[in-house]
């Protein structure tokens, strides 16, 4: 495998990410046995990290096919370079570098360019959000509906969701975006404005269904 | 970008709000409706409040998309498969486990 751009050094973790990856019992005996090549411990740190890899993959690529895939690559990429893990910083957090680097690289060999996403991913004219701030009288404010915003972040152009998933859902500031993306703060700030802007419009679409606004429920105050 | 860059805040018209608000919401804790500085204008402005809101809102529930989900089984039968039917690579760092 390729594996050029993957950052397999222990750079310092995520604030967002270190935060909500604490220690897992069980799983330092885990990491060394699978060092070793112990079959039961890689099975044992697949059940552990398997929910959280596959989540990461999904929210990135919008697709469980493709989610599917790049999960198991990030587990067969893991099997062999865990020898490289010495501990300096979370496991988990370690995985989840490796495995946005695994999407980053699989999503480029597709033809995205992530290096410059102002001129390569920037989404068509149909796709950008509409500058304009709604109108008052839809006072479409409110709570989110989860999944409305689920199938949303899936429908947003690459280079959106991407920013959108690595800022708001898994927690990266801007400048770690910007160093993941190699793209400046400043483009990575405003890829996410644009997200925001055309989840917004998405949330607002009337549903088929029903006369409501897909994902924004009316909150009573 | 600290306050100097940014237009006056009581002054400052729709249109440049809407130029500066990405720095507004990457700025203090991401809350560009509870920024001090920005409480005149909103008033003033309601559609540009409820936009504010409205983004928050989206930001706020992306955090629940963070709750993992389970991928399908067949995820780790290709990881099996695949640890026994690859070659190592060059660079293996690892002995490869034999019976998974």
């Amino acid at each position: 495998m390729d594996v050029q751009g993957l950052q397999m050094t222990q750079n310092s973790p995520a604030p967002g990410v270190y935060k909500r990856n604490p220690p897992i019992a069980g799983e330092a005996e885990a990491i060394e046995a699978a060092k070793n090549g112990d079959a039961e411990a890689f099975s044992r740190l697949y059940a552990l990290h398997k929910r959280r890899v596959y989540t990461l993959c999904l929210r990135m690529l919008g697709n469980v096919s493709e989610a599917e895939d790049m999960t198991q690559e990030a587990f067969l990429h893991l099997f062999r370079k865990i020898g490289s893990f010495r501990g300096e910083s979370a496991f988990s957090t370690w995985l989840h570098r490796l495995t946005v680097n695994l999407v980053l690289m699989h999503l480029r060999k597709k033809g995205l360019n992530l290096v410059s996403l102002e001129e390569t991913i920037n989404p068509s004219e149909d796709d950008a959000p509409k500058r304009d701030f709604g109108s008052r009288d839809l006072q479409l404010t409110g709570s989110v509906d989860r999944v409305a915003l689920e199938r949303a972040v899936a429908s947003l152009p690459p280079g959106y969701r991407m920013v959108f998933v690595l800022h708001d859902v898994e927690g990266f500031e801007h400048n770690e975006i910007a160093t993941m993306l190699e793209c400046s703060t400043g483009n990575s700030k405003s890829q996410l404005h644009k997200a925001r802007l055309k989840l917004r419009e998405l949330l607002r679409q009337p549903d088929e269904q029903s006369a409501q606004p897909a994902g924004f429920n009316e909150v009573a105050v | 970008m600290n306050d100097s860059t940014f237009p006056d805040f009581d002054t400052m018209t729709p249109a440049d709000f809407e130029k500066y608000l990405p720095d507004f919401f990457a700025n203090g804790d991401g809350h560009v409706s509870t920024d001090p500085r920005l409480q005149t204008f909103l008033r003033n402005n309601p559609d540009c409040a409820a936009l504010v809101r409205d983004l928050e809102a989206i930001a706020d529930q992306a955090r629940s998309l963070f709750e993992p989900t389970e991928p399908s089984d067949a995820v780790w039968t290709g990881i099996q498969d695949k640890l026994k039917h690859q070659e190592p690579e060059d660079d293996d760092l690892i002995r490869r486990p034999q019976t998974i």
